[in-house]
């Protein structure tokens, strides 16, 4: 995976490494860390959540194929918003998506953290300091090293994708012979359907990183056709690994172990079932690694996906230019990946796990409402755009994946709204000061004429 | 100020789609928009504009491309009279930069209707690029397929403005050759001040890059 502005030129990343980028911020969150408090809320039903919420994601998954192959940009979301919406909308956008990608930060950080612990333990080491100690840590060593230095090249973050994967398929194939159905029921624990509802909202979050694929379109070769594969590829792939993976874990440990061990419940449950392996120690050991490792490599590549959209967000004028800019020694959009760092520190160190799982996946469902408007409004806005790929069913999907991504936001709680609320209106203050220190709305339209030159004639004799 | 244009190219012939390209890779917008399937079909294959399918000339295609919120218009189809139908509709649509390709000799009275005209006898895309954009960056040469030369002033809140090129690295695929004075080759102690031009030799893949840490 490689920033806005690559130091060497543009690599050409395959079918196989777009989908991994995919892949590899979806696998990572969603399963180590957030199984455990899916299953706290909705009981074995947890299963039921995370296929529910593939379903859910597959719609947004949709519009964001058909605008990633018409529309040419890295950027994400966030750049598609910004081609069909007025500047403000498009502010909104990109204000939460940045938002997003560092709550999603600060919880990967996080969840490194508990199962880097879990990690000492299992050898019998106890490591010094506490969770928020490592978390920290860990977001100040990748934030410098990605601002000092481009980030490692597609293919090795395929490589760390490809060994996630197996890691989890080897967790299930032990599993699976130790799964007991007695664990599934009662069903609905707490005998309402409705309780999958909150969970499904909490876990969001992991299904969002085709989001990732849609930031790095312009280095995927042959774009319009492999960048809707790759979307579509990496959320089916991303579903059936995390089904497999919540079916093992519940009917190993079942749901009031898995629940009491939080953000180390697959580490928990491997513990149980899995043989001792040469080498790597006890399954259980095996995956706390994966954990630590697929942690890491998520949070590596939030970092570069909030930096990229305050890197485009300054370019387009709708934040302070200087985050739009290249660091004049490093090539890397400096002051964003800075500026982004901070607000996951803070995140980590005073917001509760589970109310940072609840942001991120608010503003994940608040942005994906407005990229499948996105498609509608484009759709009528320019009838003869060419689209290579187009959503089926057009427009009830769009439709149903607008109306999903509300009704899961209102069953997240009062308090993350609180929070939402605030930080939109931090973004509001934000965006009227620019304005008018700029004497005109937002973007590139009136802010930024192009320096007229005198009308002339051009008979070039040089050529 | 990022300087991130949003351009129409109407026609995507050859001309069309290498102004397409070169604009791309410096970083702005483009809306292409080309009736012919077939063409609009090679040209989606690049990937490096979204592209209307339709006629310029008519003002409901054209208004696809949101002229109001677009910095230029470059119309380079090889019809002459398209491309001034398009240019004036543009106009009345919306304040924008418009460029038109002509076939012969200029017609004198143009300048008075449009910004820039590029005589097809000398065009060359890059004529059209630098007729879009306007001061601060001009094409020079290109060289062989993939390496441009330009000339590029120094802006005044730039990344590298008022550094030596010691102190800045340029990616790899691109060279400060000299300044455009032609006085002295760069070196490490050269100063980028702003406000100064210097000739680069860019590859189109860093181009974009090198026009942040340059212009800002």
């Amino acid at each position: 995976m490689s920033h806005a502005g690559e130091r060497a030129p543009a690599p050409t990343l395959t079918l196989l490494d777009a989908t991994m980028v995919g892949i590899g911020a979806m696998i990572g969150a969603g399963i180590f860390v957030l199984t455990g408090l899916a299953v706290e809320t909705a009981g074995p039903a947890a299963i039921l959540v995370f296929a529910l919420n593939g379903g859910v994601t597959t719609f947004t998954a949709l519009s964001y194929a058909e605008l990633a192959s018409s529309i040419p940009r890295n950027g994400g979301g966030y750049a598609y918003v910004r081609e069909v919406f007025s500047a403000p909308v498009a502010f909104v956008m990109g204000w939460t998506r940045w938002f997003t990608y560092m709550i999603a930060g600060a919880l990967y950080a996080l969840g490194f953290a508990s199962n880097f612990i879990e990690f000492g333990h299992i050898f019998g080491v106890a490591l010094p300091g506490g969770v928020l100690f490592w978390a920290a840590s860990v977001v100040l060593v990748f934030v410098t090293l990605n601002a000092v230095s481009t980030a490692a090249s597609g293919s090795a973050e395929t490589v760390i994708t490809l060994v996630k994967i197996v890691i989890l398929l080897v967790f299930v194939a032990f599993g699976l012979q130790f799964v007991d159905l007695g664990r599934f029921s009662p069903f609905f624990e707490r005998g309402n359907p409705l309780t999958m509802l909150p969970a499904m909202g909490l876990t969001f979050i992991a299904f969002q990183g085709y989001d990732l694929i849609a930031t790095v379109t312009e280095e995927v070769e042959d774009p319009e056709r492999n960048i809707p594969r790759a979307i579509l590829l990496s959320v089916a792939t991303t579903v059936v690994v995390y089904l497999l993976v919540v079916f093992v874990a519940l009917g190993t440990l079942g749901p009031d172990g898995l629940a009491g061990a939080g953000e180390t419940a697959i580490a928990q449950a491997a513990e149980g079932f899995m043989p001792v392996f040469p080498l790597v120690g006890t399954g259980a050991a095996l995956i706390a690694f994966g954990a630590v490792f697929s942690t890491i490599s998520a949070l590596n590549a939030v970092i570069i996906g909030s930096s990229r959209v305050a890197f485009a967000m300054g370019r387009e004028a709708q934040l302070p230019a200087s985050l739009g800019r290249l660091h004049h020694r490093f090539g890397t959009p400096f002051v964003a990946i800075v500026a982004s760092a901070a607000v996951m520190l803070v995140a980590v160190a005073v917001v509760p796990i589970r109310v940072v799982g609840n942001l991120a996946s608010l503003f994940s469902l608040l942005g994906f409402s407005i990229v499948n408007l996105s498609v509608i409004r484009l759709r009528r806005q320019q009838p003869d755009l060419r689209r290579p790929f187009e959503v089926p069913f057009y427009p009830v999907t769009p439709i149903l994946g607008i109306v999903l991504n509300l009704l899961l936001g209102a069953f997240i709680d009062l308090t993350t709204w609180a929070l939402a609320v605030g930080w939109l209106v931090v973004g509001g203050a934000i965006y009227v000061l620019l304005s008018r220190r700029r004497g005109g709305p937002a973007g590139p339209t009136g802010a930024l004429k192009p320096e007229i030159s005198e009308p002339e004639v051009t008979v070039p004799t040089e050529d | 100020m990022p300087e991130s244009l949003r351009v129409i190219v109407a026609g995507g012939g050859t001309v069309g789609l290498r102004t397409a390209e070169l604009l791309d890779e410096r970083g702005h917008n483009v809306v292409l928009i080309e009736s012919d399937p077939d063409q609009s079909e090679r040209v989606a294959a690049e990937y490096v504009a979204s592209i209307i399918e339709g006629d310029a000339a008519r003002p409901a295609v054209l208004r696809q491309a949101q002229p109001d919120r677009c910095d230029a218009i470059a119309a380079l189809t090889d019809d002459e009279a398209t491309n001034f139908a398009v240019c004036m509709a543009a106009q009345r649509m919306a304040d924008i930069r418009t460029v038109m390709r002509i076939a012969g000799d200029p017609d004198e009275l143009y300048p008075e209707y449009v910004d820039g005209v590029v005589s097809e006898a000398t065009l060359t895309a890059r004529v059209a690029v630098n007729e879009v954009v306007g001061g601060g960056v001009r094409s020079i040469e290109e060289v062989g397929g993939k390496v441009e030369l330009l000339e590029v002033e120094i802006a005044e809140d730039a990344p590298a403005a008022g550094k030596t090129l010691a102190e800045v690295r340029l990616p790899r695929g691109s060279l400060i050759v000299v300044d455009a004075a032609g006085e002295r080759i760069g070196g490490p102690e050269t100063e980028l001040t702003p406000g100064k031009r210097f000739l680069v030799a860019v590859e189109g893949a860093v181009a974009d890059e090198v026009m942040n840490l340059l212009r800002g």
